[in-house]
């Protein structure tokens, strides 16, 4: 059977199929790329088409930024789903977090943070309708989801919201059309979702992604078009954004409140409170000492930060093998302030929900995560006092007994709101916390997460819970006691190099909790002296590790040399007594005895440095130098220099690739002091060695070289691009080993750890007024950011908005983190001599403003608003711009003129007065230039002593007593210290802050008139006519006069003259002659009149007939235009016959 | 609004001025030598205090009644076309070190005349500053128009030198990764002999020729002549010295005149003070340590590393003032195991020149 062959293929040689292959034959040359097809015809046009195609190359690359967001763990992406009320921006949201977690979210409120892929988490934040909020969210949003309702269009918020984004750095945006299902006929649903387009490309650009999402289906949107949606915003990739990629911030997913209830009570509520808020921390390393700023609420300082576990951790390698996430750690959600899983934490308790009739018997598996809490309290087999005596823990570690509870109520977390600091076992911890939350509410949300964190098994990077949240919160039990132990001895392996204090031997602290390891303590300036107070609390089963590590640090002691860091920054020693301590382990032999006498003598060399002068050069010790007359020593150092000893060439041979990180450390392992000896235990070998590692290097240039020596050299681009990513590594590199505390303490918080930030003094009515849906974002400030200066901004009317913008019109500012009310002086470079105010912003174009608020740095972007209140009609953005300089003062100037008047004219010379007010404002202005309104040029001389302030002035010309003289002067300006901070979080209607307001605006709310000067109204002027004096000239003088100057004063002709008034008598020929000239006159005139009459007849006559004319051909047109449209008709429906009745045909063929 | 750092005693006095100003935050300095005999701010501080007010806008400084407490309310480096009389008590190097930390930070390039004395046995001299200094700064980033031009000397007690200083201003310092320190490849130094026999120059070259011809062939000492009004009002002379290393790692050291000592003398005193600097090894030497870690500290929002010699006691409280301005700490372990010299590693600030005005 098997070696039959198979029946050979015949192709057909006749019917449809073949002739179907005839025709391909033709077409198969089009398969494929057809280079004819795109070559150029000429060679020029091949050169400009090959400089097109560099061009667009070029357009590809951006500058290159630094991403200061790890990869390995990044923040969450923040999803922010922006749009007018009513548009379906909740829904969205539920239908998203039921896509990814595959929960139900009943009540939104807050960030949600959901796991959605292997390297990917997201953080939804819905943005309410106030404009403070979309301030806020658009500052802080990775990805915009910005909805628009398909069925009404956009509205004016979509556009502020836009133009909040473009000044504060344009994070991803991706529009989504809803309400799609209320437009009924296809083709208008076509055309809006058309015009919809577009209007969307010119604002964000063109190919902007836009989503449609028809109608809603079980109160969420279709899964398909939700799933696709999700598909585009976990491919996304995110551009650092400058001024994020240069502050730290974090999104608040809860807020708590501290405070003593007592402070409070007794205060009536209207104490500082001391608040915690939670989030991951983003954009750059959060550190401690800096300040940060709540917008809405103000700057205040960070008391505390700690890590804590992550809430949503992200799948790690282990668990995740799989190329898909796997179903499981697709449900972890945190959203603390909606409702998941009847859980909800708010300011100042924990909620927990559980559904209907709450009995234990229900046998079945719990409902939710507050449930499965409720049942684990009811679980407590044992009282606290049990877990004690079991957990035998001393207070002391000489104490012989062990620590007995005595009270039941001896609360130690809960008077101490920094848990961390007191080390405690974990059933202790865990079993004293579920006390607290049985009797005081007010601190069990506290007690619940640090017991969340204590009950997950930890690795020694703590990443939180790494499962869903299925209730592990069981009582402690001996498998668990098991586990603690374990985690113990691990973390005995760093017990040597970090925790002990070595110099003085007198504290010896054992990372013996978790907490204390993990988790960094804050006050490190304290820190030393909280140390001391603080007594060691070494359990005793943890008592032979304390030994072991003594014995091991006192063999190790002679070797190790000082901890420098710890030295430096933990201990209260003087700089002397440091190095002197040095001198003293290194020439010592008995390092041992390091004991107070050391202290003492220390002491008295200080005394005698005290006079020491602040000086750069060490003062150069006889000694010292004496040892360089030593010939031997002389040769010791011979190694230094390039000349010196047989290690020289491996020495130069690495100082030229001596800045690659790894190499060079590696290079000078082997090339310090030591290799002296090692050299000298095998010289062969490591000469060899040496010698291949040369050879390699030499090889490899040789290689680079002959192949393409072009092929090493980058472009700038790559070569930018190369320098961040190996800067990246190392960053990552040098803090790999260290442990948590040491790495927080040298480069703070980085992005991606989840963090509990803990904030003194902030004003009550944050957390009286809390409302979770509107945003808090807790932005970390530069140093620079928190002084105050004068800030000139370039700025430009938005060309929406509807009025102008006058000066020293308070404006409120969005710049940076802050959002500040401020008072604007608005000016324009004269001519690049000065900077002159205006009175008003000059339309179409941009112009400086200065106002005095915080320092932001320059070129940071900004826009302003003259409300934030919603019921403001038109477009709220009313101006936006750049800052350009910061200073401390300002030199603005406006113009200003000085009058006076001429009191006494000489020649060129006059007394001016009424322009100054004293002689001394004289002097000031001695040497100005003054000027007559009629254009004569002069200068102040001096000075009088007469009338106050008058002054003599000399002109160009003489002046008249009429003129009025004016200096034209510049008069400073400054800007006045006006900062008020928009502190909307503080409000309970969080939507109606008001600033200051205009004058106007105060009398109008007030009822008051606006005074009126009688000086400023105007009035109807009152010009006299000049009377000008006749010029008399002596009869004498005139008399002495030549002709031509005489005064030539005639008086007008009164009486008729003899012409007019004589009588003319004629001769009868006369007569006769002058009556026929009159004849022959009056004939001509009517001949003429005739003539016209009868030009004007026949003018009638002829525009008759064109009329009749007229009529004639438009009839004959009619009927010419009438049988070509007959025509026409008649081709089409032949036309349109034929094209039917073909197909007709061709339907009656098949 | 900002905060307030507060020191006791008169040391360090410099470099609290410098990060006060730098940071932003007010510092308040008091207990000035309240113990000593003569109580108070010394000339060459308050003559500090001066030209710090003129290099900058908006500083606001108060000194107590006695002068033994001051407060400073820094304001912006502004910088630009200055000039400044040294007190004859302090060479114009204490004057400059703490200007050449702050001046690439100006809002305006600054251009600085001092007057006085230019080489003393307390402060780096002018010509250590040009040769040594500048090219520190020059590992930044702060390079073009970095100069300092020595118009004229001025040798203790009368002074009567100047020198102009000359610094461009940059955005950001670049962030330093300097942990090979290389071997030392030349050797260059200056001598000048002022209002005394030229041929001092000579002979304390001669002298230290004498030592160093053993290592490096490399070695070129000139005598630097300044002649007639140049040269100051008073007699003196000096020899200093510096060692660049393949990475271009420079130690220096230097020697001035002392009534009844032989010019050979000196020039022994540099050159024996410049091998025990070699000796320390590192990629700083001593005296530029702490300009070095400010410029480490002012980097970008990176790892910069330094390999370095034990820091001295004016470094290690330098450290400490970091941290209570910046919050920044350094991590220092030994560069390898057994060496005496650190790994100086931090994590730097992102610092940014506000002042610097865009267009």
């Amino acid at each position: 059977m098997d070696d039959r062959p198979h029946k050979v293929h015949r192709p057909a040689q006749s019917g449809a199929k073949a002739e179907k292959k005839e025709k391909g034959k033709g077409k198969e040359k089009q398969h494929g790329f057809n280079e004819k097809a795109f070559a150029p015809k000429s060679g020029r046009r091949a050169d400009r088409q090959g400089r097109r195609n560099v061009e667009r190359d070029q357009t590809r690359l951006h500058v290159p930024l630094v991403n200061r967001t790890p990869d390995d763990e990044p923040p969450p992406v923040i999803v922010a789903i922006v749009g007018p009320p009513g548009v379906g921006k909740t829904t969205l949201l539920k239908s998203l977090v039921r896509r990814y977690a595959k929960q139900t979210l009943n009540d939104v409120k807050g960030p949600v943070t959901i796991v959605s892929g292997k390297k990917r988490r997201l953080t939804f934040i819905e943005c309410n309708n106030d404009l403070n909020s979309m301030i806020d969210i658009g500052k802080i949003a990775d990805l915009v989801l910005l909805m628009v309702d398909g069925s009404f269009g956009f509205e004016m918020e979509t556009f502020e919201f836009l133009n909040i984004l473009q000044s504060h750095g344009f994070p991803k945006v991706i529009g989504i059309l809803t309400h799609l299902d209320l437009i009924k006929k296809a083709a208008t649903l076509r055309d809006t979702k058309k015009a919809l387009k577009k209007r969307f490309w010119t604002e964000i650009y063109q190919g902007a992604k836009l989503f449609y999402l028809s109608g809603v289906i079980n109160g969420r949107y279709p899964d398909t078009e939700i799933m696709n949606l999700s598909r585009f915003i976990s491919v996304m990739k995110f551009r650092p954004l400058v001024f994020r990629n240069t502050h730290s911030y974090l999104l608040a997913d809860r807020l708590e409140d501290l405070t003593p209830r007592e402070l409070v009570r007794t205060s009536k509520g209207k104490c500082d409170r001391t608040v915690t808020v939670y989030g991951y921390v983003r954009g750059t390393n959060l550190r401690l000492g800096t300040r940060v700023h709540i917008p809405g609420v103000g700057d205040l300082a960070m008391k505390s930060v700690t890590l804590l576990g992550d809430p949503c951790p992200m799948p790690n390698a282990d668990s995740e093998k799989r190329r898909k996430l796997s179903e499981k750690k697709k449900l972890i959600i945190h959203a603390p302030m909606s409702d998941v899983g009847g859980v909800m934490y708010d300011k100042d308790a924990v909620w927990v929900n559980v559904p209907g009739s709450f009995t234990r018997g229900h046998g079945d598996v719990p409902q939710g995560e507050g449930e499965q809490m409720v049942m684990d309290l009811q679980d407590i087999g044992s009282t606290l006092e049990d877990a004690v005596a079991k957990s035998q823990i001393r207070l002391l570690g000489t104490s012989s007994r062990n620590l007995i509870v005595e009270t039941p109520d001896m609360d130690i977390d809960g008077s101490d709101d920094d848990e961390n600091d007191f080390s405690d076992d974990d059933d202790l911890d865990s079993q004293d916390e579920d006390e607290d939350l049985e009797d005081d509410s007010g601190i069990d949300s506290d007690a619940a997460e640090d017991d969340a964190d204590e009950d997950q098994p930890r690795d020694l990077r703590n990443t939180g819970r790494s499962t869903h949240r299925t209730g592990t919160r069981t009582l402690p039990s001996s498998s668990k006691m098991q586990r603690t132990e374990i985690e113990y001895a691990e973390s005995d392996s760093d017990l040597g190099d970090d925790e002990v204090l070595d110099d003085s031997g007198k504290r010896v602290r054992f990372g013996d909790d978790e907490d204390d390891r993990d988790i960094p303590s804050d006050e490190d300036d304290v820190e030393a002296e909280e140390a001391d107070e603080e007594d060691e609390t070494i359990p005793k089963w943890k008592l032979n590790l304390a030994d072991r590590a003594q014995t091991s640090i006192s063999s190790t002691r002679k070797t190790r040399r000082k901890d420098w860091t710890k030295l430096i920054y933990s201990t209260s020693l003087t700089p002397e007594q440091i190095l002197e301590g040095a001198e003293e382990q290194e020439g010592g032999p008995r390092e041992d005895e390091m004991d107070e006498d050391d202290f003492f003598q220390i002491k008295t060399s200080r005394a005698e440095g005290d006079d020491v002068l602040d000086q750069s050069k060490d003062v150069l010790s006889a000694a010292e130098l004496k040892k360089w007359e030593d010939e031997e020593m002389l040769e010791s150092i011979r190694h230094l220099f390039i000349t010196g000893g047989g290690e020289g060439g491996e020495g130069e041979g690495e100082g030229d690739n001596g800045e690659e990180e790894g190499g060079a450390y590696g290079a000078e392992e082997d090339e310090g002091d030591d290799d002296d000896d090692e050299a000298a235990a095998d010289p062969e070998a490591t000469r060899a060695a040496a010698l291949a590692a040369k050879k390699e290097v030499l090889k490899r240039k040789f290689d680079e070289q002959y192949d393409d020596p072009e092929s090493s050299k980058l472009d700038f681009y790559e070569e930018k691009k190369d320098e961040m990513a190996r800067q990246l590594a190392l960053n990552r590199a040098e803090f790999d080993g260290i442990d948590s505390e040491a790495r927080t303490l040298v480069e703070g918080f980085r992005p991606g750890q989840y963090v509990r930030v803990e904030l003194a003094d902030v004003p009550c009515e944050l957390v009286e007024n809390f409302d979770p849906t509107y945003p808090i974002v807790v932005g970390g400030l530069l140093p620079s950011e928190e002084r105050f200066g004068f800030v000139q901004v370039r700025i430009k009317r938005h060309r929406w908005y509807a009025r102008t913008l006058k000066n020293n019109d308070p404006l409120i500012f969005s710049l940076g983190w802050r959002r500040f009310q401020s008072v604007p002086v608005y000016s324009l470079d004269d001519h690049s001599i000065r900077m002159r105010m205006l009175k008003y912003t000059p339309e179409h174009m941009h112009c400086f403003a200065t106002f005095y608020g915080p320092v932001a740095l320059p070129n940071t972007g900004f826009c302003a608003f003259n409300s934030l209140l919603g019921e403001t009609p038109g477009f709220r953005v009313s101006a936006t711009g750049v800052v350009l300089n910061i200073d401390r003062s300002v030199k603005i100037v406006k113009k200003i003129k000085l009058t006076g008047v001429p009191y006494k004219i000489f020649k060129n010379t006059a007394f001016i007065k009424d322009m100054f007010n004293s002689a001394l404002e004289v002097v000031k202005f001695e040497g100005a230039n003054i000027r007559t309104v009629s254009g004569i040029r002069g200068q102040i001389k001096k000075a009088l002593p007469k009338p106050d302030g008058a002054f003599r002035a000399t002109f160009e010309d003489k002046v008249l007593k009429s003129d009025i003289i004016f200096l034209r002067a510049w008069y400073s300006v400054q800007p006045r210290k006006f900062y008020n901070s928009v502190t909307s979080l503080l409000l309970s209607d969080k939507a109606h802050w008001t600033g200051m307001r205009l004058t106007g605006q105060v009398r109008r709310e007030e009822g008051l008139k606006t005074p009126l000067n009688a000086n400023s109204t105007y009035k109807r002027v009152e010009r006299p006519p000049r009377r000008f004096n006749p010029l008399l000239v002596p009869k004498k003088l005139q008399a002495a006069l030549p002709f031509a100057s005489k005064p030539k004063l005639m008086a007008p002709q009164q009486q008729q003259t003899y012409l007019q008034k004589r009588a003319v008598v004629m001769e009868p020929e006369e007569k006769k002659a002058v009556a026929l000239l009159q004849q022959i006159r009056a004939l001509r005139k009517d001949q003429v009149v005739r003539r016209k009459e009868k030009k004007d007849e026949k003018k009638v006559e002829r525009k008759k007939k064109l009329a009749k004319e007229e009529v004639r051909k438009g009839e004959k047109d009619k009927v010419r235009k009438k049988e070509v449209m007959r025509i026409a008709g008649q081709k089409s429906k032949r036309d349109a016959e034929i094209e039917e009745g073909g197909s007709r045909k061709k339907r009656r063929k098949t | 609004m900002s905060s307030l750092i507060h020191f006791s005693g008169h040391q360090h006095f410099r470099q609290r001025l410098v990060l006060s100003i730098l940071s932003g935050k007010h510092v308040r300095i008091d207990k000035i030598r309240s113990e000593d005999k003569n109580p108070g701010l010394r000339d060459f501080e308050v003559s500090l205090l001066r030209l710090l007010e003129k290099v900058t806008n908006g500083t606001i400084i108060e000194i107590s009644v006695t002068g033994t407490a001051i407060l400073l309310k820094p304001g912006i480096i502004s910088g630009g076309s200055l000039s400044h009389d040294c007190p004859l008590s302090r060479s114009v190097g204490y004057f400059l070190e703490p200007i050449i930390m702050l001046a690439p930070f100006c809002k305006t390039p600054l251009q600085l005349t001092l007057r006085g004395i230019t080489t003393d046995e307390h402060d780096l001299s002018a010509d250590l500053i040009r040769t040594v200094t500048l090219p520190h700064l020059q590992l930044f980033g702060v390079s073009d128009g970095l100069e300092l031009r020595i118009k004229k000397r001025g040798a203790p007690p009368e002074g009567g030198g100047e020198v102009q200083f000359l610094c461009p201003i940059v955005k950001q310092v670049k962030t330093l990764n300097f942990v090979d320190p290389g071997r030392i490849k030349r050797i260059r130094g200056a001598a000048h002999a002022v209002r005394v026999n030229p041929q001092f120059s000579n002979r304390m070259i001669e002298a230290s020729r004498s030592i160093l011809n053993r290592y490096i062939p490399d070695i070129y000492l000139y005598s630097d002549v300044y002649k007639g009004d140049e040269s100051g009002k008073s007699p003196g002379y000096a020899l200093s010295l510096l060692a660049e290393s393949t990475t271009s790692a420079i130690h220096c050291a230097e020697a001035i005149s002392q009534p009844g000592v032989a010019p050979e003398d000196i020039g022994l005193q540099a050159t024996r003070a410049l091998l025990a600097e070699v000796n320390m090894g590192g990629c700083v030497d001593r005296k530029h340590q702490t300009l070095v870690l400010l410029m480490m500290v002012l980097g970008s929002e990176d790892v910069g590393r330094c390999r370095m010699g034990e820091p001295t006691p004016r470094t290690i409280q330098f450290l400490r003032d970091v941290k209570s301005f910046f919050g920044t700490s350094f991590k220092i372990v030994p560069a390898e195991p057994g060496s005496s010299q650190l790994l100086y590693s931090c994590y730097g600030t992102g610092y940014v020149n506000a002042n610097r005005a865009l267009a």
